[in-house]
């Protein structure tokens, strides 16, 4: 398998070469034929290395292909690392990719543009492999610019008007902010360990130095910089959910289940790093934290299908950062892998609604599709169970690990992570309800046409869903059984593991979180039940009174008043004040402000250049003058 | 050897008319010198030509292989537009003679040999400018070029003069060895005389604030010539200021790294930021062309030992990627009739061709992964960094990002507007040959920089 | 000691200084083409002065040599100067120097 290893990206780079160059030559067929399997050829590869890299030694080996970059003191090797980390990545990118790759195969098939979206897939799939194959910050660094770019190129892909680029500059300029951060992290690893940056050299040396290094601090303060852009969290966020904009396959594959995760993988990679400093893992906590409370509540108002499962990823993202910051770092990457399954299975699922709807996603005009669509709304179920975490389904395992963990750090932190899980329950099910539930509310047109989609796009569906379901028993908690997947990736962490070592939580208190989880859980969709079905709510329409508190409701309604009062109330604000004051003023303003400020400055500037040659000549006469008279003194 | 071979190059294209003839025989030419300037590689010692007036080491073979080959690939580039013309030899010896000129540059042993290349270089430049002859825009530029020009030699030939009277002599390694062994007692005129040079020379790369020809004249002149100036004469003008430096001045470093310092920083921020606002590609080109000599300051400044090379790779990626935005400019100027950005619109519906290939030049001026232009910033910002120049290096990083704003202006324009109207766009055989040439360079020297590096040094 | 060497160097150094400062002035202040160009010839035989007082304390010759370097750019720099002003004139009918700022910010 070692020899193979260099086709892994090889292969999507192939398939970009020949559906972008022969495109159009080739038939639909052929060219979703060969993105589909040069991906799936990259799963198998993935899959023989993961089964090798379990039972080697050192549970690691690189691959050294050529000396890549030496100037002076730097000598960057093109070599990639294969340890468990990147194993259990690369079988997400390919396994899921490949799952997108036959999903869009059905999904695409009447765009124009059929040939030309596989090969940006492609190319996509391509540098995401780069990115977590890499052994050195560098490598990392042009998977992480070339996935940016595919990413750039995807949510324009239908995209024809203006609004397109007021979206794609946001994305582009945080992203931007974010690389800086990044950048200028890899400098400064650069300066401080001896010119390397290759992680196996970094983390060795880091491994002897003390905890609390102004300098590790840092650098890991600017590498999250970079995470926070790639992975949209607070306050880089909002070019996410203006992301949607990209056909739903694009969403499920970039905007879900992989590119946002870099960021999780960067400071996973660099684990040893932060464990050195408390203060950034404090920041990287609190960061997670505030994100993933904020993004679910502003998700509890959205009526587009996509934004609601976009603010759900920047949540969930959230769950991640704030496990990794409070040193859950198996548990972090666990979420990584269930959200994978679940949130691509609601991305695809969502598309098939809107595929079934003729691309309507306003879930006000839908309602009552669960006949129609028994698979797509039997697959959501599935989905929707495992991400508002559920006893047993995938989600309940890893967001509990990573409650856990968090509970024993600080009981403030759990209380609020169990507080955005109750929100991120119960606007999931409100999607769910409001679009599967109840009665179809589109027009005739949009009922008449309304399908099962194609095998090509349930199939997808299926499998997803039957990973979503037991995805999670790869990392059972010690209590129920082993923990598999902390097994495999122990060689990975095991460096902080003792640099943060504490005693685990006893098993009694495991059991009540456990519980409690899943009583809160329970509890919660039995409240959506009652409040979208049985009562049979609807999301406010536009212009409508945002909380229309029915003064005839009378007291048997007690709960559902004490409710709106003390929970859908306050929270219908909080979410609506975010998203309009905060998220719509401040973010964004700050980053049309950057906009702005650029342009003014090349307005003024610009205008130095008066066309007169007097003035010129006058001005390099003055420069030189300057010059001479400064270095004089 | 190379220098004769161009000269009589030159000279044979001016007394031939044979206008079909010519036009290969140039070609072959500019190869034979690239492969000639190859061959000279390797003689450890350097080759001393004309009593030491000429030196010709690796660096100038180097840089003659980069400045041959650019003029190739420039000559397939301006083909079309040469046939235009009416004196068209005219135009062939010109341009030539300037390449000769390029080549002394960065090949001078003598103060002498360096004013005597910068005036070879510019003088034909001069005229080419002007070579619309009706047009008030092209005539303008000429001015303007002249003008400036000639007073910018002024300033470089009063230092010349200044470092001449305080050292005793023009060679390059005469004035190295006295400047080093009297590093304390120097006159004070001398570093005057060092100042003014590097005015001089500043101009000649349009480092601000001596770069207000630049974007004037890179607008008004034909596109041609522009990316004639925007390549050949900016990598001639960098190697000699670089050989310069770093051959004679080293020990009086404290005297102008400050000044260097601002002069990027300035350059930097200027030429970024004010290209943010251009309307006009092809001034907006002009603006990057200047920030691009900010970051190759970098390189002057920090001096070290791998200077050189990330110059050479900077210079080498940069020509290449100018090439074809300029030829695409052209091609799409011709098309529309305009050179303004909207001109861009719906590119990649009608050629997609074309607007990959200019995305990825694109790509590689702005600096992105896996293009060349990546790893030539990336050369120069370690270089930097390694004499702790760490400040200007997030300057130049900050710099860099406001460039990828505009530069993604042109790809925004080709993939993602539409085009007024559906005319064909085709383009003739020997352009594509040259697109595809330059892609598979700038990917190549994205792709395996050390493999072509370690071909090289 | 030749005749030039009676005066010292510095003073030459101030004259050639200040010529050339007359020539950079003319230069920025003159709007008439012909007489810029005039100047521009002030400032490098201001060049030209130094070189010669230079090579002769130094007692090396390179220094006259390189005056005869100048003489003749400066010539050939002159011809093209004039031809593309002629060429200016002939589709303006101005030799100022400010009619030529159509090419700006």
């Amino acid at each position: 398998m070692k020899d193979l290893v260099g086709l892994i990206p090889l292969l999507p780079l192939l398939g970009w070469f020949i559906t972008g160059l022969f495109g159009k030559k080739l038939s639909r067929t052929a060219a979703g034929l060969i993105a589909c399997s040069t991906v799936l050829g990259s799963f198998a590869i993935s899959l023989g290395l993961f089964f090798e890299v379990e039972h080697l030694e050192t549970h690691r080996f690189t691959v050294d292909f050529f000396s890549w970059i030496s100037a002076g003191t730097l000598q960057v090797p093109f070599s990639f690392l294969i340890d468990p980390l990147s194993c259990l990545f690369l079988l997400i990118i390919t396994g899921i990719g490949f799952l997108i790759h036959v999903y869009s195969f059905g999904y695409m098939h009447d765009d124009d543009g059929f040939a030309r979206f596989f090969s940006y897939l492609n190319l996509f799939v391509f540098f995401m492999l780069l990115l977590v194959l890499g052994s050195n910050y560098l490598i990392m660094f042009v998977g992480w610019e070339g996935v940016g770019l595919c990413s750039y190129l995807l949510i324009g892909f239908w995209f024809k008007n203006t609004a397109y680029n007021k979206a794609a500059n946001k994305a582009f300029i945080m992203n931007r902010i974010g690389d800086l951060g990044f950048l200028l992290g890899i400098i400064l690893i650069f300066l401080t360990f001896d010119g390397n940056i290759g992680y196996a050299e970094v983390f060795d040396k880091a491994k002897y130095m003390s905890s609390g290094d102004g300098t590790i601090t840092a650098i890991t303060l600017l590498l999250f910089i970079g995470a926070m852009g790639k992975s949209a969290q607070i306050p880089l966020y909002t070019w996410l959910p203006d992301a949607m904009a990209g056909p739903t396959p694009v969403s499920a594959l970039i905007h879900a289940a992989t590119m946002v995760t870099a960021g999780i993988y960067m400071v996973a990679r660099s684990n040893i790093l932060y464990a050195l400093s408390p203060v950034a893992m404090e920041v990287v906590a609190i960061t997670g934290i505030v994100t993933a409370l904020f993004a679910a509540s502003i998700g509890l108002l959205q009526n587009d299908i996509k934004k609601v499962l976009a603010y759900s990823t920047v949540s969930q993202l959230g769950y991640m950062f704030l496990g990794l910051g409070v040193g859950a770092f198996t548990g972090a990457v666990f979420h990584v892998m269930t959200h994978a399954f679940f949130k691509a299975l609601l991305f695809l699922g969502a598309g098939s609604v809107i595929h079934a709807m003729s691309g309507e996603q306003d879930i006000r005009k839908m309602g009552g599709l669960k006949k129609a669509l028994p698979i797509t709304y039997m697959t959501f179920l599935i989905g929707t169970l495992a991400i508002a975490g559920f006893p047993l389904f995938s989600g309940f395992f890893s967001k509990d690990e990573i409650l856990a963990h968090a509970f024993d750090h600080n009981k403030v932190l759990w209380f609020l992570g169990m507080l955005g899980a109750v929100m991120t329950t119960f606007y999931m099910f409100r999607l769910f309800f409001v679009t599967f539930w109840g009665k179809f509310n589109g027009t005739k047109e949009q009922q008449y046409h309304l399908h099962e989609s194609p095998k090509s796009m349930t199939i997808p569906l299926m499998v997803l869903a039957v990973l979503s379901l037991v995805g999670g028993f790869v990392g059972l908690p010690e209590i129920i059984g082993t923990h598999r997947l902390e097994e495999f990736l122990a060689p990975v962490f095991a460096d902080s593991k003792m640099k943060l070592f504490h005693a685990p939580l006893s098993h009694d208190t495991e059991w009540t979180l456990l519980i409690t989880a899943s009583i809160v859980c329970v509890v919660v969709i039995a409240f959506a039940y009652q409040y979208f079905v049985v009562k049979g709510r609807r999301p406010a329409e536009e212009g409508e009174e945002i909380s229309p508190l029915a003064k005839t409701v009378s007291n048997k309604y007690y709960i559902d008043e004490l409710y709106e009062a003390l929970f859908t109330k306050p929270l219908n604000w909080l979410s609506d004040k975010f998203y309009k004051i905060f998220e719509l003023q401040v973010v964004d303003g700050i980053v049309n402000e950057t906009g702005k400020l650029v342009n003014t400055l090349s307005g003024v500037l610009r205008l130095l250049q008066t066309g007169r040659i007097g003035f010129y000549l006058f001005a390099m006469v003055l420069s030189i003058i300057l010059i001479l008279f400064v270095t004089t003194f | 050897m190379v220098i004769a071979g161009l000269g009589v190059i030159a000279m044979l294209s001016e007394i031939f008319s044979f206008k079909k003839l010519l036009y290969p025989l140039v070609l072959l030419g500019l190869l034979a010198a690239a492969v000639l300037a190859g061959l000279d590689w390797n003689h450890d010692t350097r080759i001393p030509l004309f009593g030491n007036m000429i030196m010709f080491d690796n660096f100038s073979a180097a840089f003659t292989i980069v400045l041959s080959f650019t003029g190739f690939l420039w000559f397939i580039m301006a083909r079309d537009s040469f046939n235009e013309e009416s004196s068209l030899t005219d135009h062939y010896a010109l341009a030539l003679f300037s390449l000769a000129g390029a080549v002394v540059m960065v090949s001078f042993g003598n103060m002498t040999m360096l004013f005597l290349g910068i005036e070879i270089l510019s003088i034909p430049l001069y005229v080419l400018a002007g070579s619309r002859k009706t047009d008030v825009h092209s005539n303008e530029a000429a001015f303007k070029y002249f003008l400036m020009g000639a007073f910018a030699s002024g300033f470089l030939l009063f230092g010349i003069a200044l470092v001449y009277g305080a050292t005793g002599s023009f060679d390059i390694p005469k004035i190295s060895l006295y400047v080093a062994e009297h590093a304390t007692n120097l006159p004070g005129f001398f570093y005057a005389g060092v100042l003014m040079m590097l005015a001089g020379m500043a101009f000649k790369v349009s480092a601000v604030p001596f770069h207000f020809w630049a974007p004037d004249v890179y607008q008004g002149s034909p596109t041609t010539i522009t990316a004639f100036m925007a390549t050949i004469v900016k990598t001639a003008a960098f190697a000699a200021l670089f050989r310069l430096f770093s051959n004679c001045f080293i020990p009086a470093a404290t005297t102008w790294s400050g000044v260097v310092w601002t002069l990027a920083a300035l350059t930097l921020l200027t030429g970024n930021i004010t290209a943010v606002y251009q309307q006009s590609a092809k001034r907006m080109l002009a603006y990057s062309s200047i920030a691009h000599a900010g970051y190759m300051m970098l390189a002057i400044l920090a001096m070290n030992k791998f200077s050189a090379t990330a110059v050479l790779y900077y210079t080498a990626s940069y020509s290449v990627s100018t090439i074809v935005s300029f030829t695409v400019l052209q091609l799409v100027a011709a098309h529309k009739g305009s050179d303004l950005l909207e001109s861009f619109n719906g590119l990649a519906k009608k050629n997609s061709f074309v607007a990959v290939v200019m995305t990825i030049a694109i790509l590689s001026l702005a600096g992105i992964p896996v293009t060349a232009g990546f790893f030539a910033k990336y050369y120069i910002f370690t270089s930097a960094i390694d004499s702790g120049f760490t400040a200007l290096v997030i300057i130049a990083v900050i710099a860099s990002l406001i460039g990828v704003y505009y530069y993604f202006m042109i790809i925004i324009n080709m993939f993602f507007k539409e085009s007024t109207d559906d005319s064909p766009f085709v383009i003739g055989a020997a352009h594509r040959f040259l697109l595809i040439v330059c892609t598979l360079l700038i990917l190549a020297l994205g792709l395996f920089p050390d493999i072509i590096l370690r071909f090289w040094i | 000691m030749s005749s030039i060497q009676v005066i010292p160097v510095h003073m030459y150094v101030l004259l050639s200084a200040v010529l050339f400062s007359i020539g950079v002035m003319g230069v920025i202040f003159r709007r008439n083409a012909i007489i810029v160009f005039m100047c521009v010839e002030l400032m490098l035989n201001a060049v030209n002065l130094l070189l010669v007082a230079f090579s002769s304390y130094l007692s090396d010759g390179a220094g006259q040599v390189f005056v005869f370097f100048i003489m003749a750019v400066a010539a050939a720099e002159v011809a093209v100067g004039l031809a593309i002003l002629s060429m200016v004139y002939r589709n303006t009918k101005s030799v100022d120097i400010d009619t030529l700022s159509k090419l700006k910010e």
